[in-house]
C-alpha cells in the first residue's frame, strides 16, 4: 500500500510538472541570487561586457565622483528595468527602441532635477556627465537584452547587480587614477605633500592604460581558474 | 495606414506620461534648486567682494545680475561692484561673476556655472587661469589668440575664450546699470 502512494505522489509531481507551461528562450531558470551576482563579476558590465565605457573614462579621476556616478546610474538602470519589464507586453517590437530611450531620458532628467536640489556640489562635479547617463550603453542594453524579456522581479536583481558591478569597476579605476594621478584616496592625501603625481593617469590615455590592465588582470585571472 | 496610427498612439501616450511624471518632480524640485542658486551666488559674492562687510551685498534689482558691496551696515561707502557675465561656452552657458572697484579693474572672479569638457573646459576655475584676470582692467581683457593678455588653457581655447570676453562684454551692461542705479539713489 506505502509503494501505490508513492507511485501516486510521483505521478501526482509529474502530472503537475507536466502542466507547467515551458517558455521560450528561458530552457533554464536561473537562480534569482544569480541574477544578482553575475552582474558583479561574471558579466560584469565595464569588464565583461564592455559597456558605457565613455563616462567610466571620463568621471573615474576621483573616488567620490566614480561613487557618485555609479549611484546615480543604477538608480536610472533600476527605475528603466522596472518601467521596460512592466510594460515588455504592450510595447510594440518595431518601436520599442524610441519607447526604451523615453523612459531612459526621463529618469535621467528626474535624476538630474534631484541631485541639483539636493546634492548640488555632487551635481556640479560629475558636471556634463549626468545628461549623458541616457546614451550609456548599459541601461539601453539591459533594457533591450534582459528587462524587456523578464519579469520584474529579476529585472530588479539584474538592475543592482549590473548596478554594482557598474560602481565597483568605477571605483576600480578611481582608485588607481586618484593615487598615482593625485596622490589622494577619496580626497585624503596618501604620499604627502611632496610626492609628484603621475599627469598622465588624470588624462584620458591614463583612463585607458587602468582599464586596459584590470582587463587583462580578470581575463588572466579566468584562464588560471579554468585549467 | 492603421498599423502607424497605433504605434504613433503608443508613442504619444508614453511620451505623454513622461512628460506628465517630469512636470510633478520639476515642480517641487524648482523652488529648491533657485534656493540653491541663490546660496551659491551668496557664496560667490563673499568671494568676489572680501572688502564687504559680512553679507551687505545689495543687489540693483530684482534681476540679481549686479550687486553693490558696502564696507558696513550703513551703507555709506562702497567696497565693491560684482556682475554676473554671461556666455556661450563650448558645452555649456558659463555664467561668471565678477568682482570690480569704481575704477574698472577686476578684484576676483568665480564660476557660478559650467558644464564643460571635465579635465579640459572645466579648467577654469582653477587658479592657474583664473588670478590672470585679477587687478586687470577689464576693458584690456581678451585671451592671447585675439592679441590680449590671457593665456588660454591649452586644449580649452573656446571655453577661455568664452570667459574673457563675456566679463569684457558684460561690463557695459553693468555700467548702464550701475547709472540707473546711482540715479535712483540720488533721487532718494
Amino acid at each position: 500500500m506505502i509503494k501505490s502512494l508513492a507511485n501516486d505522489l510521483y505521478l501526482l509531481k509529474y502530472f503537475i510538472n507536466a502542466g507547467r507551461p515551458q517558455f521560450p528562450g528561458i530552457n533554464k531558470m536561473a537562480s534569482l541570487s544569480s541574477e544578482f551576482i553575475k552582474g558583479l563579476y561574471k558579466d560584469n558590465p565595464v569588464f565583461r561586457l564592455a559597456l558605457g565605457l565613455c563616462p567610466v573614462l571620463a568621471v573615474t579621476t576621483s573616488i567620490e565622483n566614480g561613487i557618485g556616478m555609479g549611484g546615480a546610474a543604477t538608480f536610472v538602470l533600476l527605475m528603466s528595468n522596472i518601467i521596460v519589464s512592466l510594460i515588455k507586453n504592450i510595447v510594440p517590437a518595431k518601436i520599442r527602441i524610441p519607447i526604451f530611450i523615453t523612459i531612459i531620458a526621463t529618469f535621467v532628467t528626474i535624476c538630474e532635477m534631484l541631485m541639483q536640489a539636493y546634492l548640488p556640489d555632487l551635481y556640479k562635479s560629475l558636471g556634463i556627465f549626468v545628461p549623458l547617463i541616457v546614451v550609456n550603453c548599459i541601461i539601453l542594453g539591459r533594457a533591450e537584452a534582459f528587462a524587456s524579456r523578464n519579469n520584474v522581479g529579476r529585472s530588479i536583481l539584474d538592475a543592482l547587480g549590473m548596478g554594482l558591478g557598474f560602481t565597483l569597476a568605477l571605483v576600480a579605476i578611481a582608485s588607481v587614477r586618484e593615487l598615482l594621478g593625485d596622490g589622494r584616496l577619496f580626497g585624503q592625501l596618501i604620499f604627502g605633500e611632496n610626492f609628484q603625481p603621475v599627469l598622465l593617469m588624470i588624462l584620458a590615455p591614463g583612463a585607458f592604460l587602468t582599464m586596459g590592465f584590470i582587463l587583462g588582470l580578470l581575463n588572466w585571472i579566468d584562464i588560471k581558474n579554468k585549467k | 495606414m492603421g498599423n502607424i496610427l497605433k504605434l504613433s498612439f503608443i508613442l504619444g501616450l508614453i511620451t505623454c506620461i513622461s512628460a506628465g511624471g517630469l512636470s510633478m518632480v520639476n515642480s517641487f524640485t524648482k523652488p529648491l534648486i533657485l534656493e540653491q542658486k541663490r546660496l551659491a551666488t551668496q557664496r560667490a559674492l563673499k568671494i568676489v567682494l572680501p572688502g564687504a562687510a559680512n553679507g551687505v551685498y545689495v543687489p540693483f534689482d530684482e534681476s540679481e545680475l549686479y550687486f553693490a558691496g558696502y564696507k558696513d551696515e550703513a551703507k555709506t561707502e562702497i567696497s565693491g561692484y560684482a556682475y554676473k557675465a554671461f556666455g556661450k561656452g563650448y558645452s555649456s552657458t558659463i555664467e561668471t561673476l565678477v568682482g570690480v572697484n569704481s575704477e574698472g579693474i577686476v578684484q576676483k572672479t568665480e564660476t557660478l556655472f559650467q558644464q564643460e569638457t571635465p579635465g579640459l573646459g572645466t579648467k577654469i576655475e582653477g587658479d592657474r587661469f583664473k588670478t590672470q584676470l585679477f587687478g586687470k582692467p577689464v576693458n584690456t581683457l581678451k585671451v592671447d589668440k585675439d592679441g590680449g593678455p590671457i593665456v588660454s588653457i591649452t586644449g580649452a581655447t573656446i571655453s577661455s575664450r568664452t570667459v574673457v570676453n563675456s566679463i569684457r562684454k558684460d561690463y557695459k551692461k553693468f555700467l548702464l546699470a550701475l547709472k540707473e542705479f546711482n540715479t535712483k539713489n540720488q533721487e532718494q
